[in-house]
C-alpha cells in the first residue's frame, strides 16, 4: 500500500525531493561553515590579546613598583590605552594585589586552568549576567614569590555580533535554497514538457490513425528509446491490425462466393418444377460446394489456432527420406496420370518432427509441383544437410511465378494467378497453412523462381539424437 | 462411442482410456459416422481374421496378396491390394476419400488433389473393366463402396 502509493508519486516531486534535500544540506553545511570560522577566528584574536595582557602584567610584576608608587599603582597601568580588559594578580596565599574595578574575577580564577606567563593556552568562558567573557589564568615567580594573574576580555560584543550574523547568514541562506528550489522546481516543468507533449501525441494514435510515428531526433536523448519502443511497438500493430481486417475481408470475400453460388443454384432450381433426379442433381452440387466451404473454415480454423500457439506438435524422430517416399507412393498414381516423374536425390536424414504435419508439408508442395509441371517431366526432391538444419527442396520446371508474387505466396488467400488456381486449388490457404506449420518446428520455408522452373526450400533443426 | 468438438490428443487419449471404442471428433461426416458405427458392431461379429476374403467371384488371399477375379489372378501392386483389402472389408459402406487416404497411405489430412479417385480408377481397371458384375461403385458426394449388387 505504502510502496504503491511511493510509486504513484510524480517525478517532478521526487526530483524536487532530492533537489531540496541537497540544496538543504550544502547551505547548511555552508553557514555552519561561515559561522564557525568567524567563531574561531574571535576567539583566537581574544587569545591573543589575552597572551599580551597576561606578558604586560608579568613585566611589570618583574619589574616591581618605582617607588614613591605603590605595586598596585603599577600594576594599574600595566595595561593601558584598551577598552574592555581586566586582571587580576594575587600572591601565594591569594590575597589581591591588584584588580581591575566592577568586575568579580576571583571566582573565575577558580574555574580557569593554571598556564604558564611564557605559554598561555588554556582559555575559558563565562558569563556573568548579560555580560560574557573570556580570560586565562597564569602563574609566575618573581625573587621567591608566587603571583597569579588572570585576565579577562569581554567577548558580549562579538557574541552580539555573532548573533546578528547567525541570524542574516540564515536568512540569507533560507532564501537562496528557497529560490534554488524554485528555480529547480520551473527546470523539472520545463524539462517534462516534451513528455507531455509526446503524451499528447501519443492519445492521437487510434486504430485508424496507426501510421503516425515520431522523429527519434525530434526528442530529447532521454526520451529517444521510449520513442523507438513506441515507434515499434505502433509498427507491429498496424502490421498486426493490417492483416487482421484484410484477412477478414478475405474471409468474408471468400466465402461469398461459394455461398452465392449455393444461393443462386438454389433459387434457379427452386423456379420451377423438377424432376427427381434434377433435385438430387442440384443436392449433389451444393454438397460439393459447401465441402469447399468446410474445408476452408477448418483450415482457417488451423491458422487461427495455430497463431494463437495451440497447435502442438507430437515430435518424433523421422527420416526425411522415407516420408518422402511414402509420398512418393502416395502421389505416384496421379503423377503417373499427368505423366511427371517423382525422383529424390539425397540420403536419410533425422528431423524431429509431428508425422501428421510433415506429411502435410510434403504434400501440399509435392501437389503444388506436381500440378504446374509439364508433361514428361521431373519433379525433384533434394535432401541436404547444412550445419543443424535439413533443408528439402522441391524443385519442378514449368512456368515460374512471378518475381512480384514470390514474396506474398505465402500468405492467406494469396493468389498468384488468381484464375489458374481457383480451378485446381483450395482457397489459397495451402501455402499459409504450409509455412505455419514448417515455423511451429522451428523451420523457414521460401520460394525462388526463374522463368522455367520452381523451387521450395524448406529447413527444419535436425533431429537433437541425430546430432554429433 | 465419443462424438465430441473436443479434439486434443489428450481428450482423445482420455476418452479411448475412460472406455470408448470410437471417438469422432466434430465436425465429422455423417457417412464416416455411420461406417465406425458399423465397423464396431463387425468388431464384435467376427472377431476371427480370416486368411482369405470373398465376394462374388472376387478372391483376395491375404497370406499371398494376391487377388483372383473369376478365376484369374489380377496383378495388383502393394498399395492397391490394400486399398482393394479395405474396400472388401468394408463391403457395402461408403468410404470416404479421407478415410480411404488415411488408412491405406497414412495420409492424416485432406489433400485437395484427386489422387484417391486417380488410384480408384486405376483399381478399376484391373478389377472391374473386364468383369461382370461392377464391384467398386462411386457415391457421388460421400465417396466409394464395394458392393456386388
Amino acid at each position: 500500500m505504502y510502496r504503491d502509493r511511493l510509486r504513484r508519486v510524480s517525478l517532478a516531486t521526487r526530483v524536487m525531493a532530492f533537489v531540496a534535500i541537497a540544496v538543504g544540506a550544502s547551505f547548511a553545511l555552508c553557514g555552519w561553515l561561515v559561522e564557525s570560522s568567524i567563531e574561531r577566528h574571535f576567539a583566537e584574536q581574544d587569545s591573543d590579546e589575552l597572551r599580551v595582557m597576561t606578558k604586560a602584567v608579568a613585566d611589570v610584576l618583574h619589574r616591581g613598583a618605582e617607588p614613591p608608587a605603590s605595586l598596585a599603582t603599577a600594576l594599574s597601568h600595566a595595561v593601558s590605552g584598551r577598552h574592555g580588559v581586566f586582571y587580576r594578580v594575587a600572591d601565594a596565599t591569594g590575597q589581591t594585589l591588584y584588580q581591575t574595578p566592577n568586575i568579580d574575577l576571583e571566582s573565575a580564577a577558580r574555574t580557569l586552568l593554571e598556564n604558564d606567563v611564557s605559554r598561555v593556552v588554556h582559555v575559558g568562558v563565562w558569563f556573568a549576567g548579560e555580560r560574557g567573557f573570556r580570560g586565562a589564568k597564569a602563574t609566575t615567580e618573581v625573587q621567591g614569590q608566587r603571583y597569579s594573574i588572570v585576565t579577562a576580555v569581554d567577548i558580549s560584543f562579538h557574541e552580539r555580533f555573532l548573533d546578528r550574523l547567525r541570524w542574516t547568514l540564515w536568512l540569507i541562506m533560507g532564501g537562496s535554497a528557497a529560490i534554488s528550489l524554485l528555480a529547480g522546481w520551473w527546470g523539472v516543468h520545463q524539462g517534462h514538457i516534451p513528455l507531455r507533449q509526446l503524451g499528447d501525441r501519443m492519445r492521437t494514435v487510434q486504430t485508424d490513425h496507426l501510421d503516425v510515428r515520431f522523429d527519434p531526433d525530434d526528442v530529447p536523448i532521454d526520451l529517444r528509446r521510449l520513442v523507438v519502443a513506441f515507434n515499434d511497438m505502433v509498427e507491429q500493430l498496424e502490421t498486426s491490425f493490417a492483416r487482421l481486417s484484410d484477412f477478414s475481408a478475405d474471409i468474408a470475400h471468400e466465402l461469398r462466393t461459394p455461398l452465392t453460388n449455393l444461393i443462386t443454384q438454389t433459387q434457379v432450381a427452386l423456379s420451377q418444377s423438377r424432376t427427381l433426379p434434377e433435385y438430387r442433381e442440384l443436392l449433389y452440387q451444393n454438397l460439393e460446394e459447401q465441402e469447399r466451404l468446410a474445408r476452408m473454415v477448418s483450415d482457417m480454423l488451423w491458422l487461427a489456432k495455430s497463431d494463437h500457439g495451440l497447435i502442438k506438435p507430437v515430435m518424433v524422430d523421422l527420416d526425411i527420406a522415407n516420408e518422402v517416399r511414402t509420398l512418393f507412393e502416395f502421389f505416384e498414381a496421379w503423377a503417373d496420370e499427368r505423366r511427371v516423374a517423382l525422383v529424390l536425390n539425397g540420403g536419410s536424414c533425422t528431423v524431429g518432427a509431428d508425422r501428421d504435419l510433415l506429411r502435410q508439408v510434403l504434400s501440399n508442395l509435392l501437389a503444388n509441383a506436381i500440378r504446374h509441371t509439364p508433361e514428361r517431366c521431373n519433379v525433384t526432391v533434394n535432401i541436404a544437410t547444412e550445419g543443424q538444419r535439413a533443408i528439402i527442396s522441391v524443385c519442378n520446371p514449368g512456368e515460374g511465378i512471378a518475381a512480384q508474387h514470390l514474396g506474398h505466396i505465402f500468405e492467406r488467400f494469396y493468389r498468384a494467378d488468381a484464375f489458374r488456381t481457383r480451378h485446381s486449388a483450395g482457397a489459397g490457404l495451402g501455402l499459409a497453412i504450409t509455412r505455419s506449420i514448417v515455423e511451429v518446428h522451428g523451420g523457414g520455408i521460401e520460394a525462388t523462381s526463374t522463368g522455367n522452373e520452381t523451387t521450395f526450400r524448406f529447413w527444419l533443426p535436425v533431429a537433437a539424437s541425430a546430432q554429433g | 462411442m465419443f462424438l465430441t468438438a473436443r479434439d486434443t490428443v489428450g481428450d482423445r487419449v482420455r476418452g479411448l482410456e475412460l472406455g470408448a471404442d470410437d471417438y469422432l471428433v466434430k465436425p465429422f461426416a455423417f457417412a464416416e459416422a455411420l461406417a465406425r458405427v458399423r465397423t464396431l458392431l463387425r468388431r464384435r461379429a467376427n472377431p476371427t481374421a480370416a486368411d482369405r476374403l470373398q465376394i462374388a467371384d472376387l478372391t483376395l488371399d491375404l497370406r499371398g496378396r494376391r487377388a483372383i477375379r473369376a478365376g484369374r489372378r489380377v496383378p495388383l501392386s502393394s498399395k492397391e491390394f490394400n486399398l482393394l483389402e479395405l474396400l472388401v472389408r468394408h463391403q457395402g459402406e461408403v468410404l470416404t476419400r479421407s478415410i480411404i487416404a488415411s488408412q491405406v497411405w497414412d495420409m492424416n489430412f485432406d489433400s485437395d488433389t484427386n489422387v484417391i479417385d486417380v488410384a480408384i480408377r486405376r483399381l478399376r481397371a484391373k478389377i472391374d473393366d473386364d468383369f461382370e458384375p461392377k464391384l467398386i461403385h462411386t457415391v457421388r458426394g460421400m465417396g466409394y463402396k464395394l458392393d456386388p449388387e
